[in-house]
């Protein structure tokens, strides 16, 4: 389980997150909403040594996360995948994908593991030894999304996946997601701009408002609410 | 036409030197931005380390070896105690401090070993080759010279092509913070980077020493042409680097050849502003990365 | 900005900050007639010292405009001043003239050929414009040599010390217009940071497009900015002629680029005042450390060498303690001293394009 409790960061005198608590089961699906600026990002790099805490911790397993190293985070089975432009544009597709394995010192199954995210997107297998430079929006999507498989998390943080997808994409997207979630026992903390599509297969929701809790609940309700719609998610 | 033949080779062997040291140059700025001007005074300190040995007899190969490791040890203890301080602070400052710590390696070079000029006795004879009947300005030195540069270049190619090392390097240059959340210890492979790229330049040392005669400031101009080779090439690419060391060193040995040597900085200063002025980003620059 | 709006009696002349040029001219005058008392009460030998400080301050001040306004960085800066005092000292040597003549001529060619040199600069950035002033600075110093029967080679040219007004002594003299010329520089490089190009510079140096949008073209900055910091530095090389009484290919060393440079940083890049720490650092410091020296090593390898390495310590702890140099460094020490009050009045001390993507949303490309 991911234990969240009182987090708070600041930019210097801008406080970004103010005691921040939840907590997300594991093996479940956790959508992260809220409007522009209101520390869904800050969340995400808050938990992955990104952003400076001012107080406050994270469990994650029998593990404190705050405090830790960035690079040593994959080592717990957390893998964090960066809103937008997460993709090194000079380095191969396949490149990109191995990065994801390399943390592991003995790689005695990288192989196979490549192939297999290959198969769950076959795009990327076509593409193979192109520059990453060359993929399109929704490509890299998926090839982010990807290389974060290849680390083996059991912890997975998604910022923003639908990010300048056609809508049909997201919904693909979402499904694929879903299923990874079931297969592989994946816990994830879903960060969306796409609200409906996220509490479409999230498990809880967390709504965040100017750096703080202000709903945490079910999925369902939250998307029958019109008002906390209203307020919150602006649609 | 000998002397046609004469200026290519010797502009070659000396490109190649270009080259090596445009390389280190290259390997920096690609992973921190810098322009590491203490490359060269770094790269004399090792060549007296070699010379120190040979000095005590030793074996040409031993103090050879013991050169490049000293440049290994010099880049990364160079990384750790003067780079690591300042990066996030203004973008001159780091670069000034290599110019401070070109200043003081040379002056320390100075005081221990003397500011007069010495020779450094070559791995291979230094007279020229004769095929058929043309004696050829072109010695096995300078053959030696050209593969070990060919050689470091292949392995760099290989270890960045083709090892996770490099993989993890390439990656911690372009974009660090995604390195690091894939479990790339970004810092460590920082040291890595300036270690090899100081590797490069103890290679160009020990190999210029015996053509320039080793003084603490025998780099000095190594470095300014390397710098130029590495600029023409394009500061990112280290394919760049290669190509621009043989052009500015066959560019600079025509210059010297035929219009005099007092017109060699002079012709490498036009060259390199009408090469900028085309391609301002050198010869390699990379690939626009496609905006989404 | 200035040091005078702090002192009691200057209320009154605040009204002048409106106008920048009158505020600076009047600073100027106050600061010439204590320079007048200085000059006359210490010796002849520190008047000597105060004309090195003063075109050292000169060179450094334009490159300091030049980095800190506009972003752009030359490292051979030296090869300007020896533009200067080449032309300057043929003017000397073939015509009799009055000393402003041969000065201004100086400077001009200097400045025609910054201007020059500015073409390229506009289309290159950081290292590459570095590399491109780098290789000026290893040609200038071989031009000489090769047009030898016009610059008399590696010999150089005898520049006699400028005749001054009777009963006044040479050293007092040529201090007198070393500071009347940095004096006047300081005035126009102030004036020109305040100015509608000074400003339009900065917009460059911190947007290109943006600096476009509103009209600006930032090309013909770019070329102004190096014009203008190339003729300074040609000012200071005519002064250095004078003072040093030769004019040859060997002052004009990649080494001095480099020392003006370090002198910039060390005392803080686009400050006015900072150029002037950093003169005297250029200045004194060695001087100090020889004199340390000669009382501890008599081997010649070693006190031949210390200067050196005490130089380039400097600059490495500079550079680690104060980021911003010198001046950076005290006005922040100020700025905390004076917490609190709302109005910062300190220009901060510009570091070359602050690297805010490191912080900010852009994770490629940032360093740790
Ligand atoms: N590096 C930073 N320095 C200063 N302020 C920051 C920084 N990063 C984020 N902020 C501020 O923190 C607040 C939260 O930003 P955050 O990026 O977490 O928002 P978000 O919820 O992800 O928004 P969006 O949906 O637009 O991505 C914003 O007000 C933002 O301006
Ligand atoms: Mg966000």
């Amino acid at each position: 389980m991911l234990e969240v409790s009182g987090l708070s960061v600041s930019y210097g005198p801008v406080a970004a997150l103010s005691e921040v608590s939840f907590k997300a089961e594991e093996g479940s699906i956790t959508a992260v909403l809220g409007a522009n600026g209101a520390g869904k990002t800050t969340l995400l790099r808050a938990l992955t040594g990104l952003a400076p805490v001012k107080s406050g911790s994270a469990r994650w397993a029998s593990n404190e996360l705050i405090g830790r190293r960035t690079e040593e985070l994959v080592r717990l089975g957390v893998a964090h995948v960066p809103e937008g432009r997460g993709v090194v544009t000079e380095l191969t597709v396949e490149e990109n994908l191995r990065l994801g394995a390399l943390w592991r010192k003995r790689q005695p199954d990288f192989r196979q593991l490549i192939e297999r995210t290959y198969d769950l997107f076959p795009p990327l297998a076509e593409r193979r030894s192109r520059p990453a430079a060359t993929l399109s929006g929704g490509e890299r999507q998926m090839l982010v999304i990807a290389r974060a498989l290849v680390a083996r998390p059991q912890l997975l943080l998604l910022d923003e996946p639908s990010l300048g997808l056609a809508p049909l994409v997201t919904l693909e997207l979402m499904r694929t997601v879903k299923e990874l979630s079931r297969r592989d026992g994946l816990t994830l903390l879903l960060v969306e701009q796409n609200a409906t599509s996220a509490l479409s297969i999230a498990d809880a929701a967390v709504v965040l408002s100017i750096g703080r809790v202000v709903i945490t609940g079910d999925p369902k309700t939250l998307a029958a609410d019109d008002q906390l719609r209203h307020s919150y998610l602006g649609f | 036409m000998t002397l046609f033949i004469d200026l290519t080779l010797n502009g070659l062997t000396y490109g190649l030197i270009y080259a090596a040291v445009a390389l280190g140059l290259v390997l920096i700025w690609r992973a921190t931005r810098v322009i590491n001007f203490a490359q060269g005074a770094l790269a004399t300190l090792t060549t007296y380390v070699a010379a120190t040995l040979l000095d005590r007899s030793l074996n040409y190969w031993v103090a050879f070896a013991v050169a490049l490791a000293a440049g290994l040890i010099f880049g990364a203890l160079t990384e750790r105690v003067f780079m690591r301080p300042l990066y996030g602070k203004p973008e001159l400052n780091p670069v000034v401090v290599t110019i401070g710590l070109l200043i003081l390696v040379e002056s320390v070079a100075g005081a221990i070993w003397g500011s007069t000029d010495r020779g450094l006795t070559p791995a291979f004879s230094q007279l020229g080759l004769t095929v058929g009947h043309t004696y050829l300005d072109f010695s096995s030195f300078d053959i030696f010279i050209l593969v070990s540069v060919l050689v470091l270049m292949g392995l760099m190619l290989v270890l960045f092509r083709w090892t996770s090392l490099g993989l993890k390097m390439r990656a911690s240059a372009f974009a660090p913070e995604v390195a690091r959340l894939l479990g790339v210890r970004v810092g460590r492979l920082l040291t890595v980077g300036w270690a090899l790229a100081t590797f490069a330049g103890a290679l160009a040392g020990v190999l210029v020493a015996p053509l320039l005669l080793l003084s603490p400031n025998m780099m000095d101009p190594v470095l300014v042409y390397g710098f130029a080779a590495a600029v023409l090439g394009g500061l990112d690419s280290p394919v760049g680097a290669l190509v621009g060391g043989v052009l500015t060193g066959l560019g600079i040995s025509y210059i010297g050849g035929y219009l005099g040597s007092s017109m060699e900085t002079v012709g490498a200063a036009v060259l390199l502003v009408v090469v900028l002025s085309i391609r301002p980003e050198g010869l390699f620059a990379a690939a626009k990365a496609r905006r989404v | 900005m200035s040091r005078a709006d702090r002192l009691p009696g200057a209320e009154r002349l605040k009204g002048l900050q409106g106008q920048p040029l009158a505020w600076h001219i009047a600073l100027g005058i106050v600061a010439a007639a204590v320079l007048y008392l200085v000059t006359s009460s210490v010796s002849l030998y520190d008047n000597t010292i105060i004309s090195e400080i003063a075109w050292y301050a000169i060179a450094i001040a334009g490159l300091s405009v030049l980095t800190g306004v506009s972003g752009q960085i030359s490292l051979g800066h030296g090869a300007f001043m020896a533009v200067g005092a080449y032309g300057a000292g043929l003017m000397m040597e073939h015509f009799r003239l009055p000393l402003i003549v041969p000065i201004l001529v100086g400077i001009a060619v200097a400045t025609v050929l910054g201007a020059v040199v500015g073409l390229p600069a506009t289309r290159l950035r950081g290292p590459y414009l570095a590399g491109v002033t780098l290789a000026l600075a290893l040609a200038a110093q071989d031009l000489p040599t090769k047009f030898s029967s016009l610059f008399n080679g590696d010999t150089g040219i005898i520049v006699n010390q400028a005749t001054p007004p009777g009963g006044v002594n040479p050293e007092r003299w040529l201090a007198w217009i070393s500071l009347f010329g940095a004096i006047v520089t300081m005035i126009v490089l102030a004036n020109f940071m305040k100015s509608r190009y000074g400003r339009a510079l900065k917009a460059v140096r911190d947007d290109d497009i943006a600096a476009q949008a509103s009209g600006l073209n930032p090309n013909r900055m770019r070329v102004l900015a190096f014009a203008l910091a190339a003729g300074t530095a040609g000012l200071s090389g005519g002064l250095f002629a004078l003072w040093s009484g030769i004019v040859n290919p060997n002052s004009f060393s990649l080494f001095l680029s480099i020392q003006l440079l370090a002198g910039m940083v060390i005392g803080g890049a686009g400050s006015l005042v900072g150029a002037w720490w950093g003169a005297l650092a250029l200045v004194y410091v060695p001087q100090w450390t020889n004199s340390v020296t000669s009382h501890f090593s008599s081997v010649s390898a070693i006190t031949a060498n210390v200067q050196g390495a005490i130089f380039g310590l400097l600059i490495i702890v500079v550079m680690m303690a104060a980021p911003t140099g010198i001046q950076g460094w005290l006005s922040g020490g100020y700025r905390r001293l004076r917490r609190g009050r709302s109005r910062t009045e300190l220009e901060p001390v510009l570091p070359l394009d602050l690297d805010l993507s490191s912080t900010s949303t852009a994770p490629e490309r940032t360093r740790p």
